[in-house]
């Protein structure tokens, strides 16, 4: 394309104009200043020539101070922009002190709560151990006091009225089951239950109505005794006890059934016991002594 | 004698009215000021040719500012408004800086 070009332009070069035969940064030097000037000046009557210089007019004063204008409002502006940037940035800067001081004390926080929650979970395990030794005590507890339900081995002792029953001696009597259960406690059983009731602290055995009741029950012969303790010892501290041996004594003599076995597994149910409503627990040993 | 009193008067002006300019005319302003300042420098190497015209000075002030002004505009556009603002400053640039050699030599004859 430029072999073409530099034949005609070597030709022509008379006639083209300074832009096309002048570089760029040449051009700019050599007609920094606007060409009107010179044009205008050309066509003044008294020529280009004169040496005098024209006097600068009211309208060139006016363009004067709007530049003058401009410049300081662009200078003014311009360091405004900066003073309201270092403001910015002060107040960045404080706000980033100020952050960084609420980590601080939130990371102090987090250390502080996780000391705490690992005393807590110290305490936590520390507490679980105590309320299962209290839950165990409670276990034992509602055992003996006859509330839970219980199992393990003991006697088994089936008691009846006589075959042909006719006096009050020959029946089994709300006294006979009492003497039974006071030597069986005496003979170091447990827990005790009459035909499914199971005996505790509270628990009468009387005659009332048609037969005998226990817990408020009525029963019905014949009647099932269950008691829970050691079955190799328990038959026999039982015969030995007064009570057993006027079981023996009453068996012989008006022939009331009894009969006494041992069982390797018995299990007994938790009593129906009415719900505390006066009764408080009292105080203990300690606070009798301190108060 | 009057253009020193009209320079003092827009330097008095800008200062003691301290314009505020708006946002969206902000960015302009600097392009503006280097164009009102080549045709500031080039009225001044032609009143030291003893060509200058007061008709000439301003409408070359009014275009300078308004093309810079618009170029820089169109640029930002265009999305290469910081090239375009380079490419102004530089021939800008180049001129203020031939013109002032013109007027060195002119008051020095150096």
């Amino acid at each position: 394309m430029s072999e073409q070009l530099v034949p005609q332009e070597r030709r022509d070069d008379r006639v083209l104009p300074d832009q096309v035969t002048m570089g760029l940064l040449p051009y700019l030097t050599a007609h920094a200043v606007d060409e009107d000037y010179a044009e205008v000046a050309a066509r003044r009557p008294d020529g280009p020539g004169r040496t005098s210089r024209p006097p600068i007019g009211v309208a060139g004063a006016v363009a004067l101070a709007v530049f003058a204008a401009l410049a300081v409002t662009a200078a003014v502006q311009t360091s405004q922009n900066s003073v309201s940037q270092e403001h910015e940035r002060r107040a960045l800067v404080d706000q980033v002190k100020q952050r960084k001081a609420a980590v601080d004390a939130d990371r102090r926080t987090v250390t502080r709560l996780r000391a705490e929650t690992r005393r807590l979970e110290a305490e936590l395990v520390r507490n679980s151990r105590d309320s299962g030794s209290v839950l165990a005590e409670l276990g034992l507890l509602s055992m003996r006091a006859g509330t839970a339900a219980v199992r393990g081995p003991g006697v088994e002792i089936v008691v009846d009225d006589a075959r042909d029953a006719t006096s009050d001696s020959s029946h089994v009597l709300d006294i006979d089951l009492q003497k039974i259960v006071n030597g069986l406690w005496r003979a170091g059983a447990e827990a005790i239950s009459i035909n499914g009731q199971r005996l505790t602290a509270l628990s009468p055995i009387r005659h009332g109505g048609q037969g005998i009741t226990v817990n408020f029950r009525e029963l019905t012969r014949p009647y099932r005794v269950l008691a829970i303790g050691d079955r190799l010892t328990l038959p026999s501290r039982f015969v030995d006890t007064t009570s057993g041996q006027a079981w023996l004594d009453a068996q012989r003599q008006v022939g009331l059934r009894f009969s006494m076995r041992t069982q390797s597994s018995l299990r007994l149910p938790a009593a129906n016991l009415p719900v505390f409503r006066y009764a408080e627990p009292g105080p203990t040993a300690q606070e009798k002594r301190s108060s | 004698m009057i253009a020193v009193i009209g320079l003092l008067l827009g330097v008095g002006l800008g200062l003691f009215l301290k314009p505020d300019v708006p946002i969206g005319l902000e960015p302009y302003l600097p392009i503006a000021v280097v164009a009102a300042l080549d045709a500031v420098f080039g009225a001044a190497r032609a009143f030291l040719d003893g060509i200058f015209n007061d008709r000439v000075f301003v409408v070359s002030f009014i275009s300078n500012v308004f093309i810079a002004a618009l170029i820089v505009f169109l640029g930002d556009k265009l999305g290469v408004g910081a090239q375009l603002s380079t490419g102004v400053i530089v021939v800008l640039g180049i001129r203020i800086f031939s013109n002032v050699a013109a007027i060195r030599r002119h008051l020095f004859h150096a």
